[in-house]
């Protein structure tokens, strides 16, 4: 009998496939049930589901992450910096995270021109993107705003939000790319972060590298993160 | 009319149940109601012969059998999907078969999971958008009509098209087609002032390729690989520069490690596999020729030199029985495949003739012979080169004389396959006599063009066109005369007026040299002329 060859690769590869699938239809299900139950007026239930929905984002935003940084860690990410339109990425992003914020009762608002084309893997920057949205979800009061513009020849993308702000130590240890150490209290386990600074620092033009940081402030008066891309 | 959302008709492809209703649901709540759905790839193929759709979702894992890819794949080579379809592709993840370049064939956008509605309905709404931009170019471009694709390229970036940078990487492709180097090289230049983009960096490459500048494309290409390690494309070229500059080793080496990050080409991994048996490394050569096959297995461009490369690998390995089973599947999966029979036939001969069994390999070389007879001078190099190497390994060394002076005349300006030729002589021992049948070959193709030519410049463009009529139908593989024939028939047409006679020869010969060489450089110009000649005033 020949043997059937299985990579370890190709073996985590269909099992995220399937999981995504399954977290694709529960989230769809569940977001249908919610529409059902805001028709009837039934607002503590639309509530509660929009924290289940929150849950299973941050699931599968934890898949991409690790498997990303699983395909980096062995080099066999594929890469690829190409010219994006920098509204769309932000939509996308967006778009995907509308639902609980919407059940939260949070306002996400954006600012980006049209023509605004940047280099970037879209994938990733997209991930950040979602991951920025999702601790945002968190902090804020109820308004979120990103904001994209180019200054210094380089893009800056901002996410920020009407809440207290991050708090003193977290700005103070700026080295986001190291452990976070875990909080039960926000959820974070320093994943979001690790993976943000990686992409960051991956988007090179020349000797310049991308960078990342969180502050206060803002347009919002709460939490920026701001991650600049080359 | 332009095509809007609502009113398009839409095929959803997946294999599992339940995403199959997410995706049509949700197009469905945006307001389509001509909505179909597939569960796998063989009803997909069947919707799409029976049907035109507007949108394709297609998931790119489809359970066993052809995966997302083969159905694009199969649905353009047989002309299913038109260019103004546009094909959604999905996908659990990014894989290296998205990367620009990895491909040939693509499909015009890769959806990853999770997708909900939004999403999706932003992302087909744009896709229509950009289609609408991109259609009339890659309209040109299915009719071979490149100098028309590249005005339309023009014509977007003068309207300030969305997505300028995509728009110009096609017509560097086209520019490339054309062999119009340094408009391609000015474009790549350009685009390389503002920032070091792969693509661009590998477009110089080729053109260094292009000119025989072989070191210095495979820097440039071994440059790009360093910064961007998933750019297959530059993988591809730096292998075959490599081995342009007899560096096989290192083209293995190249392919090698291309194929750890995308394993799913059947190109790269038969590139791989007959690299690697040129290098006497039977292991990698049988697992990647196993390799090819088994991916190529649903693909709509299979080959069987696969079959016939891994059949050798076995024969070298002393299992002839294994070898001929595998040529075997080879004969079942190309039936009504004259090239694969005469390939298929060639492996097979010589693996009973190491066998011992003569008579067998006898009959099968007769057939194969036959085959070859009949088709006239209508074959690749590669079958010529497969056969005439049986003929040796045989002892019939003036029979494969024969077929290897045919393979020359038909190539004589074909730098590879002459070279491929003077190697199989060399391997026999036979290195002066080689040089000899090629010098000698070459030179009288060389004789006949010249006098056609002449002909021509003293003013006998009919002599001169008859001339060239003949040799080629004695040679009907051999670009250069069907270049000058077409170019005399031109001239005719041009000095003589319209005639519509010498104008559908002329579309003959065009149409037999794309056959050939679809990257003439000169069929796109003789292309263009003809049709401005031939255009109503």
């Amino acid at each position: 009998m020949a043997q059937v060859e299985i990579s370890f690769g190709d073996l985590i590869a269909s099992s995220i496939h399937d999981m995504k699938n399954s977290l694709n239809l529960q989230v769809s299900a569940l977001e249908g049930i919610a529409r059902q139950c805001r028709e009837r007026q039934d607002t503590a239930t639309v509530q509660d589901l929009g924290r289940v929905i929150y849950q299973a984002n941050r699931m599968n935003l934890n898949l991409v992450e690790l498997l990303s940084l699983y395909k980096l860690s062995k080099s066999i990410y594929p890469m690829d910096i190409t010219e994006q339109a920098v509204a769309e990425v932000i939509e996308e992003a967006v778009q995907q995270n509308q639902s609980m914020m919407e059940f939260k009762g949070i306002t996400v608002s954006t600012d980006c021109p049209e023509d605004c084309y940047w280099y970037m893997d879209r994938e990733l920057v997209k991930g950040v993107l979602v991951n920025a949205l999702n601790n945002a979800y968190n902090y804020t009061h109820d308004k979120i705003h990103v904001v994209a513009s180019v200054q210094d020849k380089r893009l800056e993308l901002r996410v920020e939000d009407n809440g207290k702000g991050y708090p003193e130590r977290m700005l103070l240890n700026q080295d986001l790319g190291s452990e976070q150490g875990v909080s039960f209290e926000t959820g974070s386990t320093g994943l979001g972060f690790y993976f943000s600074d990686q992409v960051a620092r991956l988007h090179k033009n020349g000797r310049k590298r991308g960078s990342l940081v969180i502050e206060n402030g803002g347009s919002l008066g709460g939490g920026c993160f701001v991650l600049r891309l080359p | 009319m332009a095509l809007t959302l609502r009113r398009a008709s839409v095929l959803v492809i997946d294999d599992f149940q339940g995403m199959r209703t997410m995706l049509r649901d949700f197009v469905r709540a945006m307001g389509v109601t001509r909505i179909e759905t597939a569960h796998n790839g063989r009803s997909a193929i069947e919707h799409l012969s029976a049907n035109r759709y507007d949108i394709v979702i297609c998931d790119y894992n489809l359970g066993p059998g052809p995966n997302g890819q083969q159905v694009l794949e199969e649905a353009r080579l047989k002309n299913l999907i038109g260019v103004a379809t546009v094909w959604a592709m999905v996908t659990a993840e990014k894989t290296p078969e998205m990367v620009m370049g990895a491909a040939e064939v693509r499909p015009d956008d890769y959806l990853l999971k999770p997708i909900n509605q939004m999403v999706l309905e932003t992302r087909l709404s744009r896709l229509i958008a950009r289609k609408h931009v991109l259609a009339p170019i890659e309209a040109a471009i299915k009719a071979h009509n490149y100098a028309e694709a590249i005005a339309q390229c023009d014509l977007q970036l003068k309207a300030k098209a969305a997505y300028p940078q995509e728009i110009l990487r096609v017509k560097s492709e086209l520019l490339l087609s054309i062999g119009d180097y340094a408009a391609a090289s000015a474009l790549f230049e350009s685009i390389l002032a503002q920032r070091d983009v792969p693509w661009a960096q590998t477009g110089l490459g080729k053109i260094h390729f292009h000119a025989r500048h072989f070191e210095e494309a495979h820097d440039i290409f071994a440059q790009v690989l360093s910064e961007h390690v998933v750019f297959m494309e530059a993988s591809d070229w730096l292998a075959r520069a490599c081995t342009r500059m007899g560096h096989d080793e290192e083209a293995q080496q190249v392919l090698q490690d291309a194929v750890k990050i995308s394993p799913n080409s059947p190109t790269r991994q038969k590139t791989l596999g007959e690299v690697a048996y040129r290098n006497g490394d039977l292991d990698v050569a049988q697992i990647a020729f196993t390799k090819t096959i088994r991916i190529g297995e649903f693909s709509p461009h299979k080959s069987p030199s696969a079959y016939t490369g891994l059949a050798r690998v076995q024969a070298d390995r002393n299992e002839p029985y294994e070898a001929l089973k595998t040529l075997a599947l080879s004969r079942q999966e190309f039936r009504y495949n004259a090239e694969a029979s005469m390939l298929t036939g060639a492996a097979e001969c010589a693996i009973y003739h190491q066998m011992g069994q003569t008579e067998r390999a006898q009959e099968v070389l007769a057939e194969t012979e036959k085959l070859l007879e009949k088709a006239a001078g209508r074959v690749s190099a590669e079958v010529g080169l497969a056969v005439s190497k049986t003929l040796f390994a045989m002892g019939h060394k003036e029979r494969a004389c024969t077929v290897l002076q045919d393979v020359v005349r038909n190539n004589h300006e074909n730098l590879e396959v002459t070279e491929s030729v003077e190697q199989l002589f060399n391997g026999q021992g036979l290195h002066a006599e080689g040089q000899a049948l090629i010098a000698q070959s070459c030179s009288e193709v060389v004789a006949i063009n010249n006098e056609g030519v002449t002909l021509a410049r003293s003013g006998d463009l009919a002599g001169g066109a008859e001339l060239l009529r003949s040799a080629s139908a004695k040679l009907p593989n051999n670009e250069v005369i069907l270049i000058n024939l077409c170019g005399l028939l031109i001239a005719r047409l041009s000095k003589e007026g319209k005639d519509l006679r010498l104008a559908s020869e002329a579309r003959e010969v065009l149409d037999r040299l794309r056959q050939i060489n679809p990257d003439n450089k000169n069929y796109h110009i003789y292309t263009a002329a003809l049709n401005r000649l031939m255009a109503p005033k």
